[in-house]
């Protein structure tokens, strides 16, 4: 079996400070959706040596994220991120537009590419192209089952990273939703994503992060990591971004138990404290359903299930 | 001059379009391209097709423009083996994978990179030029810069969307209706048609087109009735400029409106482009712009009904 990764993700100094990293193997900085997130690891390029030294001379693997969908004007600062996420000694970068990708391999390949979630990755042999622009590790498209996902890391080359817990990638957009200006004129910005906004409607719930969309319900695989190891999965995220400190810390400590516990061969049960613990952090209920080829928002499984009236 | 192409979501569509000024047509295989199967044809409509526009000296282009599952690749392939065989060569595609597979296995095949590939800068115009395209789709909101920059950059063919919407995330990189509603339903072919993702299977229960409540971190409710900017758009002033670009395509999306609306636009089309190129100097857009407010209307009218309905569906979601 290979070694397990437990990624967490972090967008800025606010979110690193307080986020135990303990749990984790390796964390992804900086936020895909925009570039005025305050701090954000993928543009304030000042933050990454320190950052990333930090983190590595604590053991992590340490990757950064890039724009999810830059426009031309914002390229040239593509390149000045790949430039600086080498120099640091980032060990990959989060790739979900092509053009970025193209840039990297313009580049040389000054570090791999690990293909994030709005890349839409579908098949395994888009991964073989991807893989053949320099990328070593793949993160499907959301609604790619789990079966499809073990086809993916079988015949596509490359290692799958599987979203273990934390909201899901709904959609991202250009215009911030939280702003009533214009970004440059609203003093709202950079400020407005940083306080929890939620979209309700019907038996429906979405996390507004401005710039992105995100399932109202925390994807949660936790009851599922036996089988998820027995399939050859050994790469897990927990979705970090916009979350609290303390979210990434206990969420991040319950996998690392319970991923120890699954990889042990021992009997696996979800035990209560951690069931505790992750309902305590999910406001809306848990789902998984498109690992398991149903609707996104229903939760499959029999543990963590429980009478969430929306979802 | 840029080819005019229109849509073609049943036979007696794509024979209006074409009959109405347009240059080609695209249509969708059944259970593979960005619409659900009502809006799609079996592979005897299409080839009926191809020969009606063959026939007028036009073109047809099938759409396999959702993005599959490993396990259908040897179906597609089939099926575009199939197609070419009866002399189509023309397809729409988004899945990166599948777009290198049929240039490598058709000599001659031309694909088109989708509106669902999100192409928003020249580098990812390269990247799917690479991938085997000879023309991509830029996405809605591409300003003129960029696509100039991809006329002279990219060496590959520029196709624009006239009319078509504009989601509120950028369309190809959205989740929203499956999260809300995903049903798998496997067709005798053995194509799984995803139903409830627009990105798979082409249905899309627009939910972001629904009223929203914003609800802050303690549950407050803040806002009431906020819709996600959704719009369908219908570009008249753009044309001379597009034209002067060099875009290589204007498409008009409508797969889904009524035979008689989408056959007006593309005659409105047609007679715009027409009389734009023939006589720049006394071509005047106002005229033009009235007669548009016509069809809008009607367009419009027809999305409200439809976005209803979807919407409706996919709270009836089992």
């Amino acid at each position: 079996m290979a070694a397990i990764e437990l990624i967490a993700s972090l967008a800025s100094p606010r979110e690193r400070a307080g986020t135990d990293l303990g749990p984790y193997d390796a964390v992804c900085l900086g936020s895909p959706y925009c570039r005025r997130v305050r701090g954000n690891f993928a543009e304030d390029l000042s933050l990454l040596p320190e950052a990333v030294s930090g983190m590595r001379a604590a053991g992590k693997n340490v990757y950064v994220t890039s724009p999810a969908a830059p426009r031309g004007r914002d390229l040239p600062h593509v390149e000045m991120l790949i430039a600086a996420a080498a120099d640091a000694g980032a060990q990959a970068l989060e790739v979900h537009n092509m053009g970025v990708l193209r840039i990297l391999r313009e580049k040389g390949n000054p570090l791999p590419a690990h293909i994030g979630a709005y890349a839409n990755v579908y098949t395994h042999l888009t991964a073989q192209v991807m893989r053949d622009y320099g990328a070593v590790r793949v993160r499907p498209n959301a609604e790619v089952s789990l079966q499809e996902m073990e086809i993916l890391a079988r015949d596509g080359g490359v290692e799958v990273e599987v979203l273990a817990h934390g909201k899901i990638p709904l959609g991202v957009t250009e215009r911030c939703s939280l702003l009533s200006e214009a970004e440059d004129a609203d003093p709202k910005c950079p400020s407005a994503c940083e306080e929890e906004r939620w979209l309700t409607t019907r038996q429906w719930v979405l996390k507004n992060v401005g710039k992105g969309v995100l399932s109202g319900r925390d994807m949660c695989l936790l009851e599922h990591l036996p089988r998820l190891l027995s399939m050859g999965f050994s790469v897990f995220k927990i979705e970090g971004l916009y979350e609290s400190a303390a979210y990434r810390s206990e969420v991040g400590r319950v996998y690392r138990e319970a991923l120890e516990l699954a990889a042990s061969g021992k009997p696996y049960e979800v035990r209560p404290e951690w069931a505790a613990v992750l309902r305590r952090h999910s406001r809306e209920g848990f789902c998984n359903g498109y690992c398991f080829g149903k609707t996104g928002r229903l939760y499959v499984g029999t543990v963590l299930q429980e009478d969430k009236p929306k979802v | 001059m840029a080819e005019l192409l229109a849509s073609g979501g049943t036979p007696g569509m794509v024979r209006t379009v074409l009959d109405n000024g347009a240059d080609a047509v695209y249509v969708g295989a059944k259970g593979w391209s960005r619409r659900r199967a009502q809006y799609e044809m079996d592979d005897e409509q299409i080839l009926e097709s191809a020969s009606y526009a063959r026939s007028g000296g036009k073109v047809l282009r099938v759409a396999f423009n959702t993005l599959p599952a490993s396990g259908e690749i040897p179906l597609l392939l089939a099926k575009v083996e199939k197609f070419m065989a009866a002399g189509i060569r023309d397809f729409i595609l988004t899945d990166v994978g599948a777009m290198t597979a049929l240039s490598r296995n058709f000599p001659g095949v031309r694909i088109h990179a989708s509106v669902g590939c999100t192409i928003v800068n020249a580098q990812d115009a390269r990247f799917y030029k690479e991938a085997g395209a000879d023309q991509i789709v830029a996405e809605c909101r591409m300003d003129r810069e960029e696509m100039r920059r991809i006329k002279q950059e990219a060496g590959v063919g520029l196709e624009v969307l006239v009319h078509a919407t504009t989601c509120y995330t950028l369309l190809g990189r959205c989740t929203m209706s499956s999260y809300t509603r995903q049903e798998w339903r496997i067709d005798a072919e053995g194509k799984n048609h995803f139903l409830g993702s627009p990105n798979r299977g082409g249905l899309c229960y627009r939910i972001c087109m629904t009223e929203w409540d914003e609800v802050g971190k303690d549950g407050a409710v803040e806002g009431r009735g906020i819709v996600l900017p959704n719009v369908a758009y219908f570009l008249v002033d753009d044309i001379p400029s597009l034209i002067d670009l060099g875009v290589d395509t204007i498409k008009i999306q409508g797969r889904e409106y009524s035979v008689p609306l989408v056959g007006e636009m593309v005659r409105f089309y047609r007679e715009l482009i027409d009389a734009c190129v023939k006589d720049r100097s006394s071509f005047a857009l106002g005229p033009w712009k009235e007669r548009m407010a016509g069809i809008v209307a009607a367009r419009d009218a027809e999305r409200r009904e439809k976005t209803a309905g979807l919407i409706s569906e996919s709270l009836s979601a089992p």
